[in-house]
């Protein structure tokens, strides 16, 4: 069954995009990130023009973070002092990532950008976890319950000014730290449309040295408002949020997410870990073939224009 | 007024195509109404006798939240001895082509080339192969697709061959897109009088108001020529939702953020429940 997209302008199978939604809902549920990194790449090789694609997903991930969100709060999992600091940085992240992204459509290199954002974000993020479950499960072998280690240690980066204490977090580290890595997730999240959850989670844990419980739930509060600033910025310049493809996407969400969380309750994490890292380097390998096969037109066209 | 009548019998006949058995419930009288009282007359101001007489099976082209494309049906009436050439244009703009080139070893976009007064759409049918009726002094009205673009006016200038090739691709992305269809049938005429010819529209269509114009030539020269407006639109849900995100960008963007914080906590909700 086809559905016409208004703003994307063209007719998609409707259940492609319920699938698509689905699968990325099936990640968020499984490892508890937002899938858009996923999604957004799968939407642009069925066609939906990059543009389009990275602003509805954008939309997606305000409602996928909303359903989280709900579940975090009521279990006290957010630090709402740390979430309002990375927010600052994320605001102005991504306001500086959706003009950035204006700015790179209309010289039309917009498309390339964020296929090489992809595939360098992806492949790194890819190896990384695989490397890491890979050791893990290898470890665990040899010593099941191996010693744990400091709650966290100290680097250069905790000697920057402007230190805050952050209590439910059990941190006294200077405010720069959280709003840069605020706008660097901002940004990331204007061009590509995804949450950064998975950036921003490794990052607050190994870099913030924040403790394990509260970081899903304080980088879903912050993603949820960086998404929701991406939308309305990409409607209000570029017009290019496609409200019917992002419900699409949010219904197959709905049913993905707790099928994933089922079965991520079923297997252990160092195999949810490896599985996840196996098929996000899958991707980056696509979107690398991409970028590097002859395509088969060399031309394109930008947006029309009426005559001057 | 015999001849008249009997090209408004031969539009009546060929209207509902699809539907033969509409046609049997018609009153008699009734049959030489046009199919639509308000779409504009198909006789052309300039000619006083109505040697060619056209209609379309539909006066618009909607887009709908259920349009996959659509093929429109031009049909009329001619005396005899000619030909028919059909033109369709859609609006014209200012159209950039990019080309890609490897730098180290990645496709990338490096060379742009603007060009104004591009149609949106552009195709050209005949009851005869085009070459042969163009080549005999119709040209200079009517324009086969080449013809057509080789006038296009470079928005920034370059030299010929580059621009050449910049045309050649601009062609090629249109015709992949179904916009500058290659071969869209040709006019066929029956009875040396009756004519018709497909018109198809793909999915991704421009919006605006096209122009179709039927050429009725004769020892290659244009005897007469009736043009007719085709609005291409989005209507209903679809209109709506691009006109507010046109429009009213912030406004969209903010329905947008609430449509997905209420789907995404009621969907969270129902969900915990199952």
């Amino acid at each position: 069954m086809e559905i016409y997209l208004p703003i994307a302008e063209q007719s998609m199978n409707i259940f492609v995009l319920l699938g698509l939604g689905a699968a990325a809902g099936l990640l968020a549920g499984m490892f508890g990130v937002g899938g858009g990194f996923l999604a957004t790449p799968l939407l642009i090789f069925v066609g939906i023009p990059p543009a389009v694609a990275v602003a509805s997903q954008a939309n997606q991930v305000v409602a996928n973070s909303v359903s989280s969100l709900q579940v975090q709060l009521r279990r006290g999992n957010v630090d709402l002092r740390m979430g309002l600091v990375l927010l600052l940085g994320g605001m102005l992240g991504s306001s500086a990532g959706v003009w950035l992204f204006t700015y790179l459509k209309r010289i039309g290199q917009i498309d390339f950008v964020i296929a090489v954002l992809y595939v360098v974000m992806l492949s790194a993020i890819g190896f990384l976890m695989l490397a890491e479950s890979l050791r893990t499960y290898v470890k665990r072998r040899r010593n099941p319950e191996g010693p744990r280690g400091k709650l966290h240690t100290h680097y250069l980066v905790h000697r920057l000014p402007l230190k805050l204490r952050f209590y439910k977090s059990k941190l006294y580290i200077s405010a720069l730290l959280p709003i840069g890595l605020g706008f660097v997730i901002g940004i990331l999240s204007a061009i590509l449309g995804v949450g950064g959850g998975f950036v921003l989670v490794p990052a607050m844990i190994y870099l913030l040295g924040m403790p394990t419980a509260v970081v899903i739930g304080t980088s879903n509060f912050q993603i949820l408002f960086v998404a929701a600033n991406v939308t309305f910025l990409q409607a209000a310049t570029n017009g290019t949020v496609d409200v019917v493809l992002a419900l699409l996407l949010i219904l197959g969400g709905v049913v993905g997410a707790p099928i994933g969380a089922r079965l991520a309750a079923k297997l252990p994490g160092v195999v949810l870990r490896g599985l996840m890292s196996v098929l996000i380097l899958a991707v980056a390998a696509e979107l690398l073939t991409e970028l590097l096969r002859t395509p088969s037109s060399l031309y394109s066209l930008g947006t029309r224009e009426p005559a001057p | 007024m015999k001849r008249l009548l009997l090209a408004l019998l031969a539009i009546a006949a060929l209207i509902p195509a699809a539907s033969a058995q509409r046609i049997e419930q018609l009153p008699a009288p009734g049959i030489g109404g046009p199919p639509d009282a308000s779409s504009p007359p198909s006789v052309p101001a300039e000619s006083t006798t109505p040697e060619l007489i056209v209609d379309l099976s539909r006066a618009r082209v909607s887009i709908t939240s259920a349009f996959q494309g659509e093929s429109i049906l031009m049909f009329g009436m001619f005396d005899p001895p000619g030909e028919i050439v059909v033109v369709v244009q859609g609006p014209a703009a200012r159209e950039t082509v990019m080309r890609k080139q490897r730098v180290l070893g990645l496709w990338l976009n490096t060379g742009r080339q603007a060009f104004d007064d591009v149609p949106a759409y552009y195709a050209i049918a005949a009851s005869q192969p085009l070459q042969r009726l163009l080549a005999r002094g119709a040209g200079g009205e009517i324009l086969s697709l080449e013809d057509r673009l080789s006038s296009l006016k470079p928005a920034t200038p370059r030299e010929a061959a580059q621009l050449a090739q910049f045309r050649a691709g601009l062609v090629e992305v249109k015709r992949r897109e179904g916009l500058y269809p290659a071969a869209f049938g040709q006019v066929t005429v029956q009875a040396g009088r009756l004519f018709r010819v497909d018109l198809p529209f793909p999915s991704r269509l421009p919006e605006g108001v096209y122009e179709i114009k039927a050429y009725l030539l004769r020892e290659g020269r244009i005897v007469a020529a009736v043009s007719r407006p085709l609005p291409v639109g989005k209507v209903g849900f679809s209109a709506q939702l691009a006109g507010w995100a046109d429009h009213e960008g912030a406004l969209y963007g903010l329905g947008a953020i609430l449509m997905a914080l209420l789907a995404g906590w009621l969907g969270g909700a129902l969900m915990r429940r199952l």
